[in-house]
């Protein structure tokens, strides 16, 4: 279907220009490295495929997190959303978690959601801070909003950085925002904000290649698995 | 206002141990009489953490929690004031308060918080 | 006293079981053992339950008079023992008492718990609430918490280092990987969680001086066997495992009043009356399953039970002694730190997985080659409740 573009330059929310966030790699606690780097706009069909399988997810609010990232990503992706990003986590290629979120105004970030596709090994608290770290460092902005959806985020953000709370609603609904302040950031960035940059040239064309995923059961097996009794 | 401390220390009356908390015999003669005392001065660190993981019912991000010998030989548990275990060596003076050490249904529980001494 | 054997051991494997109730835990647990005993319809005399949290986590109570019923053993004799993380090896040595004392012939033990039900933060209160309920846990005191206070002494007292605690995770969730019934089946890399930089998010303080990777995860899971009468055991035809010894030891129940806290008084007792019993001494055993729910405490129980002298666990474990060909194998299965630790159920993995060995049926990368007499050490409180067992392989 043809898009009428005329009605879609009305639709279409105004963007704030936002910096690249430059890559960076991490060594997990198993070896491997992971490539943080920020996704594209024609990047959003192939994660999408990952984050589907985890929509019929329960455990641990997989399902309410995931479908709520699918919107936002497709929000970004048909222009319906003001100043959206993206960050993504990927070992060996394959995707293995995703943050986003978004500018309320130049000084004020919007968190949305954080969403670790491989298990155990740190791979929230590393996007989560690189998300943050984008905020403060790169964007230059004085505060992020940020609630969280399930208990692992709250134990995670809130108590780990600590957030401090406002009576500021959120976007997503539900309770009032916590917030990051550049002056929590400073002190927790030693912390939980770690990274080497720049990446390999190798690193970044085996990322860049084709964002690899895992097939549905994997991935469903990774988040929720147990190998039968 | 500063408040009293609270914990009431046993010293066997036949042979002289001193336990904390309470046993009903003495662990090292069996005797069943006991003076009470309070546990006196300062105390000196024996070994202490950082706990990360808190339980249910704690807020914070931390807490840092330590066995002390006060002057006359009272051992126990409590919470130190501090920021980091870098500040904090084993053997350091501390200065024994009584304090709110955690909520519990609405009301503060008091207990031992341990002061470093420079 | 008559010789206990044991004829059935079966386990499910740890980790977090959402879709599982306690009950069906213990179920599936219970007739894995069974079935290996061979008893096809056959009764038991009695069923012991080990269990730390289900009147807790649970809100359940009386669990093994539900079990017997669930898995048609009526009118066999039941009770469910708790004594804290050491429950799983309290209700093996029960069981070993009443049919050694001639009452019983055939006994079902079986342990688990269920304390992934809960969010981390009740899960940790609830394995508190065994510290003293006025003198320790109204402070926020946890185990870990007062893992790290014993590890600092231990450290300033023997010289252990970090480095031989990092050892101990490295070795132990490496094999942790090749055991199906593991938590955790992922292997460490030594740059991820302590050369690079990196490890500071990867592996952070838990209670310092302990780390993440130094701690147990908290697990869902079960363990069972089957306890019987040597003349019982003799007609299967097949090898066996006889207790040859256990001891049990109790310590002050607050860390402060120990008079030298490194000294863990119960594990050193617990392991010299069963090395009595059995009439062997450390060297003698093959294999060993110890409870390392902190890395520092494999170390101290290495020394406690006497493999080692005192300062020198953490030297033997760098020096790859206690890995699976060297002098001493422990925690071929990856102990607590990779199996799990669902608290009820561990004393009875540890003694399956120590049975799996002397019957010599596991896959060559985890079985002690010849293993004939293994040791477990289950270690309740903080070391305030311990229970040393030693298991011997009977070819008939
Ligand atoms: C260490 C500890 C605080 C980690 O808690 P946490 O950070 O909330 O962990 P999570 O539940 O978020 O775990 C996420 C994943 O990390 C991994 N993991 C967690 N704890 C781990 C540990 N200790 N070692 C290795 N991997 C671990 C697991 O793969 C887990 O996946 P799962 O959800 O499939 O189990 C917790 O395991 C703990 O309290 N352990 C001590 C238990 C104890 O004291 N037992 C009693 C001793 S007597
Ligand atoms: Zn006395």
């Amino acid at each position: 279907m043809p898009v009428d573009m005329e009605l879609e330059m009305v639709l279409r929310p105004p963007q704030i220009p936002m910096p690249p966030y430059p890559p960076k790699t991490i060594t997990l606690a198993n070896g491997k490295v992971m490539v943080i780097r920020q996704a594209v706009r024609e990047d959003v069909p192939a994660i999408l495929k990952s984050v589907h399988p985890c929509l019929f997810i329960e455990r641990d609010y997989y399902d309410i997190v995931s479908a709520r990232l699918y919107g936002e990503l497709l929000a970004w992706y048909r222009y319906r959303v003001k100043s959206e990003y993206c960050l993504m986590g990927q070992v060996d290629g394959y995707l293995v978690g995703i943050v986003n979120g978004r500018l309320e105004n130049e000084k004020v970030g919007m968190s949305y959601h954080t969403l670790a596709i491989d298990r155990g090994l740190r791979i929230g608290s590393h996007l989560f801070a690189a998300k943050m770290e984008y905020h403060m460092d790169y964007m230059g902005q004085d505060e992020v909003l940020i609630v969280a959806e399930s208990p692992i985020g709250f134990r995670r953000w809130m108590i780990e950085y600590p957030l401090e709370l406002t009576h500021i609603p959120h976007e997503l609904g539900g309770g009032d925002s916590y917030r990051l302040t550049r002056e929590i950031y400073l002190k927790a960035k030693q912390r939980l904000v770690v990274g080497d940059r720049p990446v390999s040239q190798a690193l970044m064309d085996e990322a860049m290649l084709d964002i690899k995923f895992a097939d549905d059961d994997t991935i469903r097996e990774r988040i929720a698995g147990l190998k039968g009794r | 206002m500063k408040k009293e401390i609270a914990i009431t220390a046993y010293k066997c009356k036949k042979c002289g141990k001193i336990h904390y908390p309470f046993h009903d015999r003495c662990l090292d003669c069996k005797g069943r009489e006991f003076e009470k005392i309070k546990p006196e001065g300062n105390a000196k660190l024996l070994t202490f953490t950082t706990i990360f993981n808190l339980p249910w019912g704690f807020d914070q991000r931390y807490l840092v929690i330590g066995v002390v010998e006060f002057e006359n030989k009272v051992k126990a548990m409590g919470q130190i004031k501090a920021d980091s275990v870098d500040q904090l060596k084993i053997g350091m003076k501390v200065k024994p308060t009584w304090e709110p050490v955690r909520v519990q249904y609405g009301e503060d529980v008091y207990g031992l918080k341990f002061e470093p001494m420079k | 006293m008559r010789d206990v054997a044991i004829i059935g051991a079966g386990m499910i494997p740890f980790g977090r079981r959402d879709e599982d109730t306690l009950m069906d835990m213990l179920s599936y647990a219970s007739l894995k053992a069974l079935d290996d005993a061979g008893l096809g319809d056959k009764s038991v005399d009695a069923v012991y339950v080990a269990n730390m949290g289900g009147g807790m986590l649970q809100h359940q109570s009386a669990i093994a008079s539900s079990l017997v019923d669930r898995l048609s053993l009526l009118p066999a004799a039941a009770e469910t023992i708790e004594n804290g993380p050491a429950s799983g090896a309290s209700a093996v040595k029960n069981g070993l008492l009443a049919i050694a004392s001639g009452y019983y012939d055939t006994i079902l033990v079986v342990g688990g718990e269920k304390m992934r039900e809960v969010t981390g933060w009740r899960a940790t209160d609830f394995v508190a609430t065994m510290t003293h309920p006025q003198a320790e846990y109204p402070y926020g005191i946890t185990l870990p918490g007062m893992a790290g206070m014993f590890t600092r002494l231990y450290m300033e007292k023997y010289g252990v280092t970090r480095e031989h605690l990092l050892a101990i995770s490295l070795k132990n969730q490496e094999m942790g990987t090749l055991n199906p019934y593991a938590h955790v089946e992922m292997a460490l890399d030594r740059g991820g969680i302590y050369d690079s930089p990196h490890a500071i998010v990867n592996n952070p303080v838990s209670a310092d001086p302990l780390h993440l990777y130094d701690l147990c995860p908290v697990s869902d899971g079960a363990a069972a066997l089957v306890l019987c009468t040597v003349e019982i055991a003799k007609k299967t035809g097949k090898p066996y495992v006889v207790i040859a010894g256990f001891g049990q030891a109790t310590d002050t129940h607050t860390l402060a009043e120990r008079e030298d806290p490194t000294d863990l008084k119960a594990v050193t007792l617990a392991a010299q009356q069963a090395f009595a019993m059995a009439k062997l001494k450390p060297s003698d055993v093959s294999v060993a399953e110890l409870h390392d729910a902190f890395t520092i405490l494999e170390i101290a129980e290495s020394e406690h039970v006497g493999f080692f002298k005192k300062g020198e666990g953490g030297k033997a474990a760098v020096a790859g002694k206690t890995r699976l060909g060297g002098q001493i194998p422990i925690n071929v299965s990856g102990g607590l730190k990779a199996r799990g630790h669902p608290v009820g159920g561990t004393g009875v993995a540890q003694i399956v997985d120590i049975v799996w060995q002397l019957r010599h049926e596991l896959p060559e990368n985890r079985q002690v080659k010849n293993a004939e007499v293994g040791l477990t050490v289950n270690f309740g409180g903080f070391g305030n409740n311990v229970l040393c067992f030693i298991l011997r392989r009977v070819q008939p």
